[in-house]
């Protein structure tokens, strides 16, 4: 799972270790920068001191001052005398470490203190007025009443400190480094962890278990909204799953029964010689059984065809009026069977839609209320066209549905009551839905208990 | 042997009732849970054979009520297979689940264990003398020769056979041997006492006077 490139956590890990190491190294340069050029300027404004300290001193001397039966140097003017006071004298005395050295024309120095090192070659250039000689810095002044003055003092003091300033920065910044490499590594995992949780949920999920959920629990991150996001995806395949199962069990469930009703019949039918009337009764009562297979294999066929938008609806301009009345002629014999009157009231009513299709969701909606109303009871059926709707209004009078029913009756397989009555599928309703939200659509149902149902189907015209 | 049958699907229960009557059974019918209920409450079944999708109560409903007072074996047919259901009918006090579709032979065998199970009896052949009766392929022999018995008659040998050393009343002979739409005329039982003694022994069944009748063991 930790594969060294592609995982999120190193790549994360690598970028981190990454920019801290520069904001480090930026930081330990600057500060080592900073401590060696204060250290400079401290030690400068040193030398600055006694160089003007000495051209004063030289200055002060008389320019052509008694004879002393000093050594003279090879130059044509006499130098100027070097007149120190004890103080000044003690400026550049071992203790404190600096030395000067002075030059006339030429490059032998004309006087130098008694610690200065030996050999000080003789600055030449004009535009600077320090410089950098091993481990010792000097400073410099092309003057009257000399040619050059020079200042200078060891700083290997110095230098040695500044190494070990570079070195504590890098010890400080190795630590800080690793303390925030190792606190980046405790922060990436934490960050991280909801995402395996999350992958290992969804492959447990992936693997067959629907009823896995993220833990949500104090997570009000990003994170934790996927999490949400995906537990509500997965409670909405889990349920339609589900449905999906409970709908395959209700079928197979549907197709138990007249097979049941078959086997027995045949089997009993066959034990042994019977007279031809109760053949007859077999056959008859198999191919009752047979007709409801044969009726259930056609809805669940429709609703399959339907869910699975294979046949796209041929959509015409079509009257709601017209088809209602084509289904009321197709049904009147089936009602008047049983006592039950159509009363019509068909105004025109203008949709677009598959004539055929609507044309059995009329039928459907006659055969239900037909068949749960009672014996003598009236139908009305309505359509009227209004505002760019369609609407077909279908009341019957007989039982009604519970209030606790209505919100199941479009259910597939679902029934009022939950035993087989006749030769209902129980999915005649669940296609009328259907093909009515497959126009667009929206079919609706009412009911007083009792009184009888309402269903009205609106169509867009 | 008398059967309750509750099923609502009316084909089923036509073809279950004259399949269970043309094996000897007297079969009473019902097409909703309250029947149901009703007719297995105030008669003595040997067996119930009870659908689950019923109007009016329910399969589990009739079961659970009908336990308050009797424990008559009843066989749970059903098309739900799935395990949650099997065991919710065993518990609610079923003695046997049978899942549609199913084979009528299967069916017959099961009703023949509840039945012989209910009177403890684990054996399927019972010898009493020398008569030897099997009630899984409902045959009866005397000394080794087959005897013939009609339906009704084998019904009357095996109640008896399973309620040996017992005496039986005639009311209940005849709660067990007639169906209720049969006119139960009360010679018709003497008749059929006779018609066994004649083919089994004057002695395989014995006369308690004022009691009923009885089968040695």
């Amino acid at each position: 799972m930790m594969r060294f490139p592609q995982s999120i956590r190193w790549r994360l890990q690598i970028w981190y270790g990454a920019l801290l190491l520069a904001v480090l190294a930026a930081f330990g340069f600057t500060a080592f920068h900073l401590e060696k050029a204060r250290n400079l300027r401290r030690i400068d404004e040193g030398l600055h001191e006694r160089i003007s300290l000495l051209v004063d001193a030289l200055r002060a001397a008389p320019e052509h001052g008694p004879e002393r039966g000093q050594e003279r140097g090879p130059e044509k003017r006499p130098p100027p005398e070097v007149h120190l006071t004890s103080a000044q004298a003690a400026q550049f005395d071992e203790r404190a470490g600096y030395y000067f050295v002075i030059w006339m024309q030429g490059s032998q120095p004309i006087a130098a203190s008694a610690h200065a090192p030996a050999g000080v070659p003789k600055p030449d250039g004009h535009d600077s007025v320090a410089r950098m000689r091993g481990d010792f810095r000097e400073s410099f002044l092309f003057a009257a009443p000399v040619n050059c003055v020079l200042v200078g003092r060891s700083i290997a003091g110095e230098q040695s400190d500044l190494r070990r300033f570079a070195a504590v920065l890098a010890t400080v910044g190795a630590g800080v480094l690793l303390a925030g490499l190792g606190g980046g590594w405790w922060l990436t995992t934490r960050a991280i962890r909801p995402v395996e949780e999350i992958s290992a949920t969804a492959a447990r999920i992936a693997a067959g278990d629907l009823s896995q959920r993220i833990r949500t629990a104090g997570t009000d991150s990003e994170l934790g909204r996927l999490a949400l996001v995906l537990n509500s995806t997965f409670a909405r395949l889990e349920g339609s799953f589900g449905q999906q199962a409970r709908f395959t069990a209700d079928a197979a469930h549907d197709l138990r029964t007249p097979v049941s009703v078959i086997l027995t019949q045949i089997q009993s039918a066959l034990a042994r010689e019977r007279p031809a009337a109760e053949y007859r009764e077999t056959l008859e009562a198999c191919q009752r059984a047979t007709q409801r297979m044969r009726r259930l294999i056609e809805s669940l066929l429709e609703l399959a065809r339907l869910d699975a938008g294979e046949e796209p609806l041929c959509r015409s301009a079509c009257d709601l009026a017209t088809i209602a009345g084509e289904g009321i002629e197709l049904l009147r014999p089936l009602a008047a069977a049983r006592g039950i009157l159509f009363l019509t009231d068909l105004s025109p009513a203008a949709c677009q839609g598959d004539p055929e299709r609507l044309a059995q969701v009329v039928t459907n909606l006659l055969s239900n209320a037909i068949d749960y109303n009672r014996d003598v009871g009236e139908v009305r059926i309505s359509t009227h066209g209004q505002n760019g709707m369609a609407e077909l209004v279908v009341r019957d009078t007989g039982i009604g549905i519970p209030a606790e029913e209505l919100p199941h009756i479009f259910t597939r397989f679902h029934r009022a009551n939950k035993a087989r009555t006749g030769g209902h599928t129980g999915l005649g309703l669940a296609i009328a839905q259907a093909i009515v939200q497959a126009h667009g659509g929206a079919i609706q149902a009412a009911s007083e208990p009792g009184k009888g149902a309402t269903f009205t189907v609106r169509l867009v015209a | 042997m008398r059967i309750l049958v509750v099923e609502d699907e009316p084909d089923l229960l036509r073809g279950l009732a004259r399949a269970l009557r043309e094996e000897g059974y007297a079969v009473d019918t019902a097409d909703d849970g309250e029947d149901g209920l009703f007719k297995a409450e105030s008669v003595a079944y040997d067996a119930i054979v009870l659908d689950v999708m019923l109007p009016s109560l329910d399969g589990w409903q009739v079961l659970q009520r009908l336990r308050a007072t009797r424990k008559t074996p009843v066989l749970l047919l059903t098309a739900r297979d799935r395990t949650v259901d099997r065991v919710r009918g065993l518990d609610l006090g079923a003695d046997d689940y049978l899942v549609k579709p199913f084979d009528l032979s299967e069916l017959l065998a099961r009703l023949r264990a509840l039945i012989r199970r209910s009177a403890s009896e684990a054996r399927p052949v019972i010898e009493i003398g020398d008569v030897r009766l099997d009630i899984a392929d409902r045959s009866v022999e005397r000394a080794g020769q087959a005897v013939v018995l009609t339906a009704r008659e084998y019904a009357l040998v095996e109640y008896l056979a399973l309620h040996r050393g017992e005496v039986v009343t005639r009311s209940t002979l005849y709660e067990h041997l007639f169906d209720e739409n049969e006119d139960t005329l009360s010679n018709l039982l003497d008749v059929h006492v006779s018609n066994v003694r004649k083919k089994l022994g004057h002695d395989f069944i014995a006369t308690r006077r004022g009691h009923g009748y009885c089968v040695e063991g």
